[in-house]
């Protein structure tokens, strides 16, 4: 029997919808980022980085002047089995760039909970880089509600604006989690 | 057309009502929302025209993130719709309910010719936008762009440069003076001479206070270029020397003047021989208003084309969004609008075809009411008047049912009376129809002509084919070709199992439209007329015989002894003679004195004088005479206990009784001594049913034949050699007066019985 156009559109169509989820997937895995927590003298310091974050729509959003933010949702929680995980405490760290391109230098604003950490004015891309995709012992949250020898884990998840799709779901971004156990000291 | 029972008519059916929803069946409501639908269009379209004006995250977070919510709603809301009602034609479509089949059509050819278009409008928008975005960009405007803020920043950076290599040779000219109050002049004089070169627009010098790792910047002189405008203020000077004091690399900033112009500023550290910093040295430099202006303009520019490159898929997404939700918004109004249209074109037909089965169930009195006055309502209220008419006709003809019932009724009642009379009366009745068939023949003229129930619906001729009944058939022959006798009748004897019957026959034309509808045949019995005409007849012959007779039987008796008495002398041969004939003729007379007294008596035989008697006791008193006068007959009293007594003239029936036991006698015979032996048997019984008493006395002799058995009450009829031939006549004519009835019949296994019957 001869094979149609049907015949042959129907494997195209399917080869497409393979490619999409693994394009979008690569995407997704394309940006990781590692969290790395620690307890010490009453407070639950939290590293995390972002690799592989300037890529060319970063990049191009922050040569255009537009405000690119990286906003880093850090969750703190404890597993329940059988039921939603106990959010046990969260923050919001935001790390804002801004490039002028009559003076060819960066500012970059890093706020946490809404409160101005840091500013930084740098012609230095490697250091706007680092300034917004790695934090290295934040001070994040205390240690007073957390249960001795509990295991507990962080989740960090980070959106990146403005946003490069054509439609908005609420659900984008890159998510990183590291577990550890709550050894008082 | 089913017949229906208009006498009950059935409940009404429950016909499912098309009810009407006052939310969507209310015309100003749907214009109402039709208004606000394009006004939520022409908003959309108003937002999306000022979509370039809103600020990146605003475009990108709050109005796509709306607009694709949106679109979900919208869509999840068109689905749920199409579903719904998917749903619900197919579950009306297997439940066979009315016009499922074309709303399903109707709705399926509005869907279609909905969706299918603003589909493909959808699609070819899509693609000319997603076009339309990408011509947004073009290699040469990009390249233009790019050239003109490379050359704008480069100007910037080598102004920035200059100017600090500016700072830096002040900052070392300046280490070996002192900054403190002694140092003003000869500081001021170093940075004028700068200044006056125009190697700068303003220097501004700072002391740092107390020397060391935390100083404070303390202004110690400034001096500024005439040209340089007076709108700069202090403020960021000062921020960029503490900065510097602090020990912050590469401090510099361009600053904003309220001119539109720009101060390039950058700050250097002050430091005296031995390396401590003593001071801050802040060198700007002044950039006109036009060109700071055209410079930023330029740089605009180009952050502005490179933002929207960024930008272009979110736009992108915008754009589509709206032109989704407008295609979606028309898309759930059409849809809407063709599943409410197919229902008020369904629903009138569906409320007609409810209507039409209500009438054909006999519910003349359903009426559609009328929902708009468009052709629709025009057809309900043609239906609605068709109704009526069909109602007062069915009015009318159930009055006409009424009167047609009444008279039908009235002539069913008048029916049965005649035939009633018809089977009760004594004269016989048969209708003949035209084609010659016999219609009805009544009880009576089956009785009297012998015939059974099987004579409706034979010819005549048939019927009346007998050979005993000729003479009758025709004399109705006659009749009904109209030569015989109609009215006045015409008397037919026939004889019918030995029996003599006279009938008077009346031959009647039925009257019809167009000629005889048949004939009538009447039959009146006249026999027992016939009869008692004999009888009188007989009686006046009786009469006549015995006066005529018994007259000259006298002078014959005595002439015939004188004859006698005469030749009693005469010779023994005349005397003997004369002897021999007297004596026979005196014997003969006295024979004919006997039958002349019999005829005396049959003729003047008196009116009964009739009274409450026990004929058990006549009866008995009559046998008493016969007790042991003959040897060889037994006579037998069979009386029925209880007997009601019974109106007679007791004279009158012990001689009927006399009469009917010594008829019994004779018949066995005489033999040589006396009658020969039988079993005479005198019975009586009550008949309370017809209201009767019997009387029967039955013998064992030879029996009578069967055309003997009517004749026998006939006067002058006999079977024996001797006797008058009086005797049954006399009990005959004696039972008629009593208002009773006698009839001879063959006794089983032999013998006569005779059998009266005397009103109760």
């Amino acid at each position: 029997m001869p094979e149609t156009r049907r015949d042959r559109a129907i494997p195209r169509l399917m080869a497409c919808l393979v490619g999409v989820v693994v394009a979008a997937g690569a995407t997704v895995a394309a940006q990781t980022i590692r969290v790395t927590p620690m307890a010490r003298d009453g407070q639950l310091f939290v590293s995390f980085s972002l690799a592989d974050a300037f890529n060319e729509d970063i990049q191009s959003a922050i040569q255009s002047g537009l405000p690119t933010s990286f906003t880093y949702d850090v969750e703190l929680r404890r597993s329940v089995p059988l039921w939603v995980d106990r959010l046990v405490n969260s923050a919001q760290v935001n790390a804002t760039v801004r490039y002028d391109n009559l003076t060819r230098r960066y500012q970059v604003t890093v706020t946490q909970d809404g409160r101005v950490a840091e500013t930084q004015v740098t012609d230095d891309e490697t250091e706007v880089r680092k300034a917004v995709t790695e934090f290295q012992r934040l001070p994040l949250f205390t240690t007073r509600r957390l249960e001795a020898n509990a295991e507990y884990y962080i989740r960090v998840r980070v959106r990146t604006r403005p946003r490069n799709t054509v439609i908005a779901v609420p659900w984008d971004g890159v998510l990183g989690s590291a577990t550890f156990t709550f050894l008082p000291r | 057309m089913p017949a229906v029972d208009r006498g009950s008519p059935p409940p009404p059916l429950p016909v499912p009502d098309p009810a009407r929803r006052p939310l969507r069946d209310n015309p100003r409501l749907i214009l109402v929302w039709i208004v606000l639908l394009v006004v939520g269009l022409v908003a959309i379209v108003r937002l999306a025209d000022r979509s370039a004006e809103f600020a990146p995250d605003f475009l990108s977070e709050v109005v796509l993130y709306a607009l694709t919510l949106a679109d979900l709603t919208i869509l999840v809301a068109l689905g749920f719709v199409l579903a719904r009602n998917i749903i619900k034609l197919v579950v009306e479509r297997r439940r066979g309910l009315p016009f499922a089949r074309f709303r399903s059509k109707l709705v399926a050819v509005l869907l279609g010719m909905t969706i299918i278009p603003a589909l493909l409008v959808l699609f070819v928008g899509s693609e000319l936008i997603r076009n339309s975005a990408s011509r947004w960009f073009s290699a040469p405007i990009d390249e233009v762009l790019t050239s003109a803020s490379a050359i704008a920043s480069d100007y910037y950076q080598e102004r920035q440069s200059a100017a600090r290599r500016q700072a830096r040779a002040l900052a070392a000219d300046l280490g070996g003076l002192d900054l403190g109050a002694a140092g003003v002049a000869a500081v001021r004089a170093r940075i004028l001479r700068v200044v006056n070169e125009r190697q700068a627009s303003l220097v501004e010098v700072y002391r740092l206070e107390p020397p060391g790792t935390t100083p404070r910047a303390v202004p110690v002189v400034d001096v500024a270029a005439p040209t340089l405008p007076r709108v700069g203020t202090r403020a960021v000077a000062d921020r960029l020397a503490e900065q510097a004091a602090a020990g912050q690399p590469d401090v510099r900033q361009v600053e904003p003047l309220r001119d539109g112009g720009e101060l390039v500023r950058v700050a250097e550290v002050v430091r005296e021989g031995g390396g401590r910093a003593t001071g801050v040295v802040v060198v700007s430099d002044y950039l006109a208003g036009a060109l700071a202006r055209n410079s930023r303009r330029v740089v605009d520019a180009y952050e502005s084309y490179q933002q929207l490159r960024v930008l272009r898929r979110p736009l992108e997404g915008v754009y589509l969004s709206f032109f989704l939700m407008v295609t979606l918004l028309i898309l759930v109004s059409a849809t809407w609008m063709g599943l409410y249209l197919a229902k008020r074109i369904v629903r009138p037909i569906q409320a007609l075809a409810a209507g039409a089965r209500e009438i054909g169930a006999g519910h003349l009195d359903h009426r559609i009411e009328p929902e708009t006055r468009d052709e629709f309502g025009g057809l309900v209220e043609a239906f609605n008047s068709m109704a009526a008419e069909l109602a007062a006709s069915q009015r009318r003809l159930e009055r006409s049912r009424v009167d047609l019932e009444r008279t039908n009724l009235e002539v069913e009642t008048r029916r049965q009376y005649i035939e009633t009379i018809l089977e009760r009366i004594a004269t016989g009745v048969i209708s003949i129809a035209s084609d010659g068939r016999v219609s009805t023949v009544n009880g009576a003229a089956q009785r009297l002509l012998g015939l059974d129930d099987t004579a409706s619906g034979r010819d005549v001729a048939e019927v009346l084919g007998r050979a005993d009944l000729a003479p009758l058939a025709a004399v109705v022959d006659r009749g009904m070709r109209g030569a015989g006798a109609h009215a006045g009748g015409q008397e037919v004897a026939l004889s019918l199992d030995g029996r003599d019957v006279h009938l008077a026959v009346a031959t009647t034309p039925l009257p019809g439209g167009d000629g005889p509808a048949g004939s009538v045949v009447v039959l009146d019995d006249v026999t027992p007329l016939i009869r008692a005409q004999k009888v009188a007849a007989w009686r006046d012959v009786a009469r006549r015989l015995a006066h005529e007779v018994k007259n000259p039987l006298t002078p014959i008796q005595l002439c015939a002894e004188r004859l006698r008495s005469r030749f009693a002398q005469a010779p023994e041969p005349q005397r003997q003679l004369v002897q021999e004939c007297a004596d026979t003729i005196v014997q003969e007379v006295e024979s004919l004195k006997l039958l002349v007294d019999e005829f005396s008596q049959f003729a003047r035989m008196p009116a009964p004088r009739t009274a409450p008697s026990d004929l058990n006791a006549l009866i008995a008193d009559a046998l008493a005479l016969y007790r042991g006068l003959f040897a060889r007959v037994r006579i037998e009293p069979r009386l029925a206990p209880a007997l009601p007594p019974v109106r007679v003239d007791p004279e009158q029936f012990r001689r009927v009784v006399i009469n009917l036991i010594d008829n019994a006698i004779e018949a066995f015979g005489e033999g040589p001594d006396g009658p020969q032996g039988g079993l005479v048997a005198v019975a009586t019984e009550h008949d309370v049913a017809n209201g009767v008493v019997r009387v029967t006395v039955s013998d064992d002799g030879p029996g009578l034949a069967e055309e003997d058995q009517a004749r026998v009450f006939m006067p002058y009829y006999s079977t024996k050699k001797r006797g008058s031939g009086l005797g049954l006549a006399i009990v005959r004519r004696i039972v008629v007066e009593h208002g009773g009835s006698i009839e001879a019949t063959g006794n089983l296994p032999r013998g006569t019985r005779m059998i009266i019957e005397l009103p109760a």
